[in-house]
């Protein structure tokens, strides 16, 4: 909006209704070049834009914030001059983002943002700016982490050549620099908002959601998810004097609760994972497809794990990209091919490694080889009744020899017996199947109350 | 994370391997189009939820194993493979 009477009117009206996204919209970049180049030269100041001088600058907008409704309705001089650096540093912004299409200069954008958020971050410290305001903090973040990865992107286009002939040259530290410090900034907002200590309905403890889902972000993208850990917590020790989570916007819960469960799955934590993840899909929009996605890219291996379930082919059925990602491995799993797992996990390894589902899928092997053993099992059928009306009863002793065939199938190499009793014996202490093994003799012989506990046999 | 770095006494070391190192890194660092979408919108009604577009969650997930479909190829291989262990034993 250009610096003039339409600016200071709806930063008027805002203040008049504490409407902190209608004034955060004050100060978004998120404009074509166009509107951002003549809010640029919209200021009003003698002698024009082209050779204004900071103070004179300062002091139209100071007069322009004197000037509108916000006086009447209480804003404080303190705080009229903590506004006149955010908008000062969101003027000189617009000057850069309405040519960076053109220079590329995504650094000096990110510098330039940088000096609003702080900008911001000392009105909240020492300009008594209020609560209702933190969604200005939100526009500020979103988009210093934008700018940031667009001048990371930027330097290692250009820079890549030059430095890869440097001794010390770091790249991984290179690719991330101006990240890495966005994630320090908003490191700084998240501490403003936990640490206020006004009561509840008027704290910037209501931004902490949306800050911590945007250092998340950061920090998977930084590979840092040590630092994600470290943010939650810190929220867990903060809990009993913040707002109830579920009073956030649904939007905010969904990533938040995304993000917690990816971190519980990253540390083989699967049944926390799985708690998160459930939430997350169920108070996702359902239009939004991509994070339904993404969501279920980890709570389908967390099932695997915790309750040894498989997606149906209704659940799967709009995510061509996720059916072509689990499909192959859930029905060697349900047919207990055991060679041709392997094959599917092979065959995936670099999407499974890339979404870091690799080692967690490889645990379901444990599952398509219990289905194995409870074919061989269901094949084996039953006793003979000794007595008539006598409830059959299935063949619970086995040969070593018949599991070992069925591991074999498929499969060039054949398995020893030693090999497959080993096998078997895992699948024993994980409590997979229920029953001993017979060395002199054998054979293994299977619990008659439920030799594959949880399947009804 | 291990970046590996060159020793310093030999500087030209690090050129003998230009094509393993990036591929490594592209292994650890995730895809641009892997991040959490925003949504559109900041909240919404109950009724325009997940859970509320699956009144049956039970449909969604199912059991591991397969009792039904014991003709299919895999399962007819395998009925063939325990009859040639059985013989095999019987002859003994």
């Amino acid at each position: 909006m250009e610096f003039g009477p339409a600016l200071y009117h709806e930063f008027g009206e805002a203040w008049k209704t504490q409407d902190g996204y209608r004034l955060a919209k004050t100060i978004s970049p998120d404009l074509p070049p166009g509107q951002l180049s003549s809010i640029f030269q919209s200021i009003n100041i003698a002698g024009g834009w082209k050779s204004a001088r900071d103070d004179d600058v300062k002091a139209a907008i100071k007069r322009g914030l004197s000037s509108s409704s916000a006086r009447s309705d209480g804003i404080g001089q303190k705080e009229i001059k903590g506004w006149v650096e955010v908008y000062f540093a969101y003027w000189q912004a617009t000057g850069i983002l309405a040519e960076v299409q053109q220079t590329s200069s995504w650094t000096n954008a990110y510098e330039q943002w940088k000096v609003l958020i702080n900008a911001l971050i000392q009105g909240y410290n020492g300009h008594e700016f209020e609560a209702w305001t933190i969604p200005c903090l939100y526009v500020a973040g979103k988009h210093l982490r934008l700018f940031a990865m667009k001048a990371d992107e930027n330097t290692s286009v250009n820079d890549n050549s030059a430095a890869a002939f440097q001794d010390d040259f770091d790249p991984e530290l290179q690719k991330h620099q101006k990240l890495e410090d966005c994630a320090r900034v908003l490191n700084r907002v998240f501490s403003l908002c936990l640490s206020d200590r006004a009561p509840l309905e008027e704290s910037r403890k209501w931004g902490l959601y949306y800050i911590i889902n945007l250092l998340f972000k950061t920090y998977f993208k930084l590979n840092a998810t040590g630092l994600s850990k470290n943010v939650l917590r810190i929220l867990t020790a903060g809990r009993g004097d913040m707002p109830d989570f579920h009073t956030f916007p649904k939007s905010q819960q969904v990533t938040f609760k995304y993000h917690e469960g990816v971190l519980c799955f990253l540390e083989e934590n699967y049944a926390e994972a799985e708690k998160h993840l459930t939430e997350a899909w169920n108070t996702c929009h359902k239009d939004a497809m991509r994070n339904k996605e993404l969501i279920l890219t980890y709570l389908i291996p967390c099932h695997l794990i915790t309750t040894h379930t498989l997606p149906t082919e209704k659940l799967l059925e709009p995510y061509p990209r996720l059916q072509k990602l689990f499909l192959p491995l859930c029905q060697c799993i349900k047919k207990g091919e055991l060679h041709k797992f392997d094959l599917a996990l092979q065959e995936a390894e670099d999407e499974f490694v890339k979404r870091r589902i690799y080692l967690t899928l490889e645990r379901g092997r444990d599952i398509a080889l219990r289905n194995l053993l409870r074919k061989v099992f269901i094949a084996g059928g039953f006793e003979p009744v000794a007595k008539e009306g006598d409830k059959p009863v299935r063949r619970t002793r086995v040969p070593v020899a018949e599991f070992a065939a069925a591991i074999s199938l498929g499969s060039e190499e054949k398995v020893d017996n030693d090999e497959v009793e080993c096998l078997l014996a895992n699948m024993i202490y994980k409590g997979l199947v229920k029953g001993y093994i017979s060395r002199e003799r054998s054979i293994v012989v299977l619990s008659k109350s439920g030799a594959f506990p949880g399947t009804g046999v | 994370m291990a970046t590996s770095k060159a020793p310093s006494a030999d500087p030209k070391s690090s050129s003998d391997l230009p094509a393993e190192q990036p591929q490594q890194q592209k292994q650890q660092t995730l895809e641009e189009d892997d991040e959490f979408e925003d949504f559109p919108v900041d909240d919404w009604q109950a009724d325009d939820t997940e859970a509320t577009q699956n009144q049956q969650p039970q449909h969604l997930w199912e059991e591991s194993w397969d009792d039904d479909d014991t003709t299919d190829d895999f399962s007819n291989q395998l009925k063939e493979e325990l009859k040639k262990v059985e013989a095999s034993k019987n002859k003994r």
